[in-house]
């Protein structure tokens, strides 16, 4: 089955050392956008970077501090939903936010 | 070298024992062939077979060893092989030759020379940004489906893909990809990035969407920068 249509993509940067509450902020945006019904969220890890401070972000020996990215694409309302509530929870980071056209191709339910 | 993409084959039935001028005309064919630089040509000699004499020839009557079919078969451009048929309609005095159309998919010499560098070109110009979401456990035939996908992609000459594996994440499904306790988990998300045009995508996509049982892709429009040695797209 495939459904395409008009979609938002949101970028999110922040770093792997940042924390919410008592868990990595990564997981905490996921859980957030789950919370949320948004329809999905994947984070990746970067190798090395450097945002507004201009430190750099890289692997060291003891903790990892490598640049985060989270990936949403979600319906444009949806992610106005969820950009407030993001910027609620982040205190430097970069959102980035694109029009795309995205198709769903989902398993036929299986016949019953 | 012979480019990829459509061509025509070309097979010629002789009997092995035919004689052209002074050798025999298989040989003159080949002879012919090469001296025109034809890509490549091919006789074989067959097992048994039989033509409009009605004689069976095979290679255990001993008789008829001397007059076994040949076979031979070169590939080239349709323009080329206009150009030869002329003279290979002449040549062949007793046979059969048949033309086909073929597509030819690889065309690869392990002698062909290097290609001297090029100095370093700029392509600039719209394209699309094609990312495909799934997961590392999804499967296509037995291999990863990622693999295969990309390996897909190669062999429609797509300018170039990255698969990037992801931390975490969940899609429509809800299932969370998270890797285990265990160090090596398998059911990371995937994300596979790929630009190039919007023709060449839109047959891509529609060889690879078949294979994909439950994925999300995203198409955007963006602007390209390519440095290049060599443009051969």
């Amino acid at each position: 089955m495939r459904t395409a249509k008009p979609a938002k993509l949101l970028r999110l940067h922040f770093s792997e050392s940042d924390r919410y509450g008592d868990k990595p902020l990564y997981e905490a945006v996921v859980d957030r956008c789950k919370e949320l019904g948004i329809a999905g969220a994947t984070v990746f890890r970067g190798l090395e970077g450097f945002g507004e401070t201009a430190e750099l972000h890289r692997r060291h020996l003891l903790h990892h501090d490598q640049p985060i990215i989270v990936t949403v694409v979600d319906t444009p309302d949806n992610i106005a939903r969820l950009i407030p509530q993001l910027e609620s929870m982040l205190d430097t980071a970069v959102i980035a936010v694109s029009d795309v056209e995205a198709i769903r191709i989902e398993a036929p339910p299986p016949a019953s | 070298m012979l480019p990829k993409g459509a061509a025509r084959k070309v097979t010629i039935f002789v009997n092995e024992d035919t004689q052209h001028h002074f050798g025999t005309l298989s040989d003159a064919i080949l002879t012919f062939l090469l001296h025109k630089g034809v890509a490549g040509a091919t006789a074989t000699r067959a097992v048994a077979g039989f033509g409009t004499h009605r004689a069976l020839h095979a290679a255990n009557m001993e008789a008829r060893a001397e007059h076994l079919p040949i076979r031979i078969e070169f590939v080239e451009s349709a323009s080329r092989v206009d150009e030869l048929m002329p003279t290979l309609y002449d040549m062949v005095s007793d046979g059969l030759i048949e033309v086909q159309d073929t597509l030819v998919v690889k065309s690869v010499s392990k002698d062909a020379p290097p290609e001297p560098t090029p100095p370093r070109a700029e392509l600039r110009g719209p394209a699309r940004l094609m990312r495909i979401y799934l997961g590392e456990s999804d499967h296509w035939h037995g291999e990863p489906l990622y693999e295969a996908i990309v390996k897909r992609l190669r062999l429609l000459d797509v300018a170039g893909a990255t698969v990037y594996r992801g931390l975490l994440g969940y899609g429509v499904k809800g299932h969370t990809h998270k890797s285990g306790i265990l160090p090596f988990s398998h059911d990371l998300p995937i994300m596979i990035s790929i630009v190039d045009s919007q023709e060449r995508l839109d047959r891509a996509l529609a060889e690879i969407e078949p294979m994909m049982q439950d994925a999300l892709i995203v198409l955007s429009d963006v602007d390209v920068v390519r440095l290049v040695h060599h443009e051969n797209r």
